[in-house]
């Protein structure tokens, strides 16, 4: 009844082919988008910097994930290991004097060459093994990381991340920061929303559905394939860079590691595959619930009486994590995505039953 | 490097190899009777040994006692995880599955942290500590009798898919709806298979731990049994045991080299770094099926 | 209808043996999903030993009537919210798919999906498990390939590899193999040469006269299919929209024109227009 699609008639193609056609969405997008512009004043500043901002962030990875394992239909098991050149390579730059910004896209395009390269090979194989030869760049990328000291920087292996000037001007405070991450976040955002009604997106689809199909109307498969892991790459090494800039403030090995990969995995499949809001829900998800759950657990311990081993403690958010995983596969494979499209197309019909399809 | 040290590396390497190949006979079994990767294998090697002790020291029996009891409660977590993880998936794009046994693998792995701890501890199965010659190359007795184990529990593997209960199971890794509208129980196929891997994870949990102990890092043998899968071919038995073989004396004599070059760790760089290749070269491996795809 | 047998001695057999029929499809509905309609308000009786096509062109909803009948609707997220499936009397709505086999229904799937690495041999013996024994599984093997020879030559190369019209003539021998009372046929002209399809369809006609098999064939080629039917059924969009004999059906004006090509010499504007004003009054 909100979702009317009645009365939704349109006089020029530019109209037919808007982001949001039906007018509840533009509302509720127009002021989702405000809430996020006011969020420093409207939140606390813990709420900005530890939820608010991660999630931001998260989620634009997320999104590049996405793009690569939902809408081009190719594994990706190794996308910390992106992130992770991303942002080794931009911290670099910029202690090696380049300014900000640029040595962001350097970042970006550092991941992206190496996604390229490596997938140049890993792409001649479909499915499980191209799942495992990714799996094989982040093993890889995390013994390089380890073992060169001239790259994670020094015995201790931590990297400590240089203030950052944009434009010259040197922000600090988690209000900007915030706005930067809120910034690639949105960009992101409208570049997924709008691959959806290009041709590249279109082509995308039709190669993860049946990529020789596809070959032979002539969309050339392989090419395809290798734009969407540039174009990824691309988007994880520049997102992997801001979180290091915006939010750890230092790069370490372990937060680029296998158990990275998993966890944005995990969101991606929590999200639901190839949904743009998806991506938002399941990144929230992922970094909300352990917390949320060891809290709980040690709460409970508390008021049953019972101590639990401070070891039993620290591997409770793994193992919530993990049955997570499991209970989403079988709740709602597609994700919370779906279940967000489900209650849509509901409200879309309701008070009729069925749509006809 | 003298031909004595390369004969010692090779032949236990071998042996080694042979014990990977236990590994991967699950991943293979689990592959050729219902299409599913299954990631979680380490876990469940680790999660065996772990409840073969648990046994033993609950119920203060001896090591050959909580073995049986252990084997019998990994078939029935098998049909478990069939009833509760995977029925609901069946017919989902791979990726899912995939996802799922990670999940699988990250949950038994931290429960196993949370109930048990982190040390290690012993599993003594009365393997004697004796070195073993042959001429003038030393093996060890727990790595002789683990790729004995590995050899027999193989030429049963081998038989067992030419039976008609065999053909059902390569039969449902084929096609699942077919299998179901000729009356064939999926469900059951699927259990059986991941409840006969779970067996065969904690007897290679035994065989491992014997030599180096229950803890976390036998969960690591996923890499390793993984590659050797990979390489001898994902539903290929016969494949499998040659690849451990192979991946066992290139392991050994590789990092025997680069060990003293690279200051350590090599081994498991060697068995990425054939990961890939095999990946690059061939990856449906050495005797592998190629998947058909008529257009 | 009811068959009386009229050579019964017995005056009440005579009067009382009414053929139930085979299957019966009673006004059934399937939802896809939770929220996509397929079919609604389906009914079809099969009788005994018979034959009955089931026309209609594409996304008309003929392989979910099938899959309904089979039990394989649940693979898809399917269900049958409406209506009842009745199997010589019997209520199987509720049965999943493994016993309705039991029960003697077999389904051969569109586009064949024969078990692609196992040889032609395995896939029969594969299909045997649900019912017989290791010597009926023999006896049953010898009878498929005295229907297909050339599966016989073939019995060794690997499914994947055989031809579009042996993958054919397997999947159907493999469907045998369960000893069914009902072989329903989802499109088996599909992708084959039109030779092979009349041979494929002489070979499905004997069946149901030597192993007294009931058939429900599904075909989106109404030419061949009528030809060795008794009755048939149309469905579209999801609605029943005719039911008569292969007779009638092949004289019937507008099956002739949607869906024999008998529209000849007229203007294409003139016949979209009249079809999109015809209602079906059956």
């Amino acid at each position: 009844m909100f979702f009317r699609q009645a009365g939704v008639y349109h006089t020029k193609y530019a109209e037919d082919r808007t982001f949001f056609p039906i007018p509840v969405d533009r509302w509720m997008v127009s002021a989702l988008l405000l809430l996020s512009l006011i969020a420093p004043f409207v939140f606390s500043s813990l709420a900005l910097s530890t939820y608010l901002l991660p999630w931001l962030v998260w989620t634009s990875a997320v999104l590049g994930l996405n793009l690569v394992i939902g809408w081009a239909g190719q594994f990706h098991f190794g996308y910390a290991a992106v992130m992770g050149i991303g942002a080794y390579t931009s911290i670099h730059a910029n202690r090696f004097g380049i300014p900000w910004e640029l040595s962001l896209l350097l970042g970006g395009c550092m991941a992206s060459f190496i996604g390229v390269g490596f997938a140049f090979a890993a792409l001649r194989v479909k499915g499980l093994y191209l799942a495992l030869s990714t799996l094989a760049l982040q093993f890889g990328m995390d013994w390089v990381i380890s073992h060169v000291p001239a790259i994670s920087g020094g015995t201790q292996a931590t990297l400590q991340a240089p203030p950052v000037y944009l434009f010259g001007q040197l922000l600090d405070g988690e209000i900007s920061f915030y706005y930067i991450a809120l910034a690639w976040c949105l960009i992101v955002t409208i570049f997924m929303l709008n691959l959806k009604r290009s041709s590249l997106g279109r082509a995308l689809i039709s190669v993860r559905e049946k990529d020789f199909a596809a070959a032979v109307i002539g969309v050339h498969s392989f090419y395809y394939k290798l734009i969407a892991f540039a174009t990824s790459s691309f988007i994880g090494g520049v997102s992997g860079a801001i979180l290091i800039f915006t939010f750890y403030r230092a790069a370490t090995p372990e937060q680029f590691s296998i158990n990275i990969s998993i966890e944005l995995l995990a969101m991606v499949i929590v999200g639901g595959l190839g949904s743009i809001i998806g991506s938002f829900f399941g990144a929230a998800f992922i970094l909300l619930m352990p917390g949320q759950m060891n809290n709980f657990f040690a709460w409970l311990a508390v008021t049953l009486n019972a101590p639990l081993g401070i070891e039993t403690l620290s591997h409770i958010p793994n193992a919530v994590y993990g049955s997570m995983i499991i209970i989403f596969l079988l709740i709602e494979p597609m994700g919370l995505g779906k279940l967000y499209n489900n209650l849509r197309d509901y409200l879309l019909v309701w008070p009729f039953g069925y749509q006809q399809k | 490097m003298d031909i004595i040290m390369l004969g010692e590396l090779a032949i236990n390497g071998a042996l080694i190899g042979l014990m990977y190949s236990l590994v991967a006979l699950g991943i293979v079994l689990i592959y050729k009777s219902s299409s599913v990767p299954n990631l979680a294998q380490g876990a469940m090697v680790m999660l065996g040994s772990y409840v073969v002790l648990g046994y033993a020291n609950i119920f203060n029996i001896g090591i050959w006692y909580a073995i049986p009891l252990a084997l019998i409660t990994m078939f029935l977590l098998g049909i478990g995880i069939e009833r509760v993880a995977l029925r609901r998936l069946a017919g989902r794009p791979i990726i899912m599955i995939l996802m799922m046994t990670l999940g699988l693998d990250i949950f038994f792995r931290s429960i196993s942290m949370s109930i048990w701890g982190g040390t290690s501890r012993p599993m003594k199965i009365g393997i004697s500590d004796d070195p073993l010659f042959l001429g003038p190359i030393l093996l060890n007795w727990a790595y002789v009798i683990g790729a004995g184990v590995a050899l027999i529990l193989f030429g049963i593997f081998v038989f067992f898919f030419r039976t008609r209960r065999g053909i059902v199971l390569r039969a449902i890794s084929d096609d699942y709806t077919a299998s179901w509208s000729v009356g064939i129980s999926v469900e059951r196929g699927v259990a059986l298979s991941w409840a006969i891997s779970a067996v065969v994870a904690t007897i290679a949990g035994v065989l491992w731990s014997s030599v180096q102990g229950v803890d976390q890092s036998l969960s690591s043998l996923l890499l390793k049994g993984v590659t050797v899968a990979v390489l001898g071919g994902l539903d290929s038995i016969g494949g499998a045991v040659l690849a451990g073989i192979l991946l066992g004396i290139f392991e050994g004599v590789a990092s025997g080299y680069l060990d003293a070059i690279v200051g350590g760790g090599s081994r498991d760089l060697v068995v990425a770094a054939t990961l890939i290749i095999t990946i690059l070269i061939r990856p449906h491996g050495l005797f592998g099926r190629h998947d058909i795809e008529r257009i | 209808m009811e068959n009386v047998n009229l050579n019964s001695k017995n005056i009440n057999e005579k009067l009382i043996s009414i053929k139930k029929p085979m299957l019966e499809l009673n006004n059934i509905e399937v939802i896809y999903d939770f929220v996509s309609l397929a079919i609604k308000g389906v009914s079809l009786s099969v009788p005994e030993g018979s034959m009955v096509a089931l026309l209609g062109g594409n996304g008309a909803g003929k392989s979910t009537t099938l899959k309904s009948i089979s039990g394989l609707l649940k693979a898809e997220r399917g269900e049958v919210t409406r209506g009842d499936i009745l199997f010589m009397g019997q209520s199987i709505k509720q049965m999943p798919a493994q016993e309705r086999v039991k029960l003697g229904i077999a389904h051969v799937l569109e586009g064949r999906r024969v078990f692609e690495h196992l040889t032609p041999e395995e896939n029969l013996i594969a299909a045997s498990v649900v019912k017989g024994s290791l010597a009926q599984m023999k006896v049953n093997i010898e009878r498929v390939y005295s229907y297909f020879p050339r599966l016989y030559e073939r019995r060794t190369a690997e499914s994947g590899y055989l031809s579009g019209g042996e993958q054919q003539m397997l999947a159907i021998g493999r469907a045998l193999m369960t000893q069914p009372k009902l072989l329903m046929l989802d499109e088996p002209s599909l992708g084959l040469a039109p030779f092979l399809v009349v041979e494929i369809f002489n070979i499905i006609s004997r069946i149901n006269k030597e192993e007294k098999l009931t058939v429900l064939l599904v075909e989106q080629n109404a030419l061949a299919a009528l030809d060795i039917v008794s009755e048939g059924y149309l469905i579209e969009n999801g609605k029943m929209v005719m039911h008569d004999s292969s007779i009638a059906m092949k004289n019937n004006p507008d099956i002739k024109e949607f869906y024999l090509g008998g529209s000849a010499g007229r203007d294409f504007y003139k016949i979209k227009h009249y079809s999109r004003r015809k209602r079906w009054l059956t």
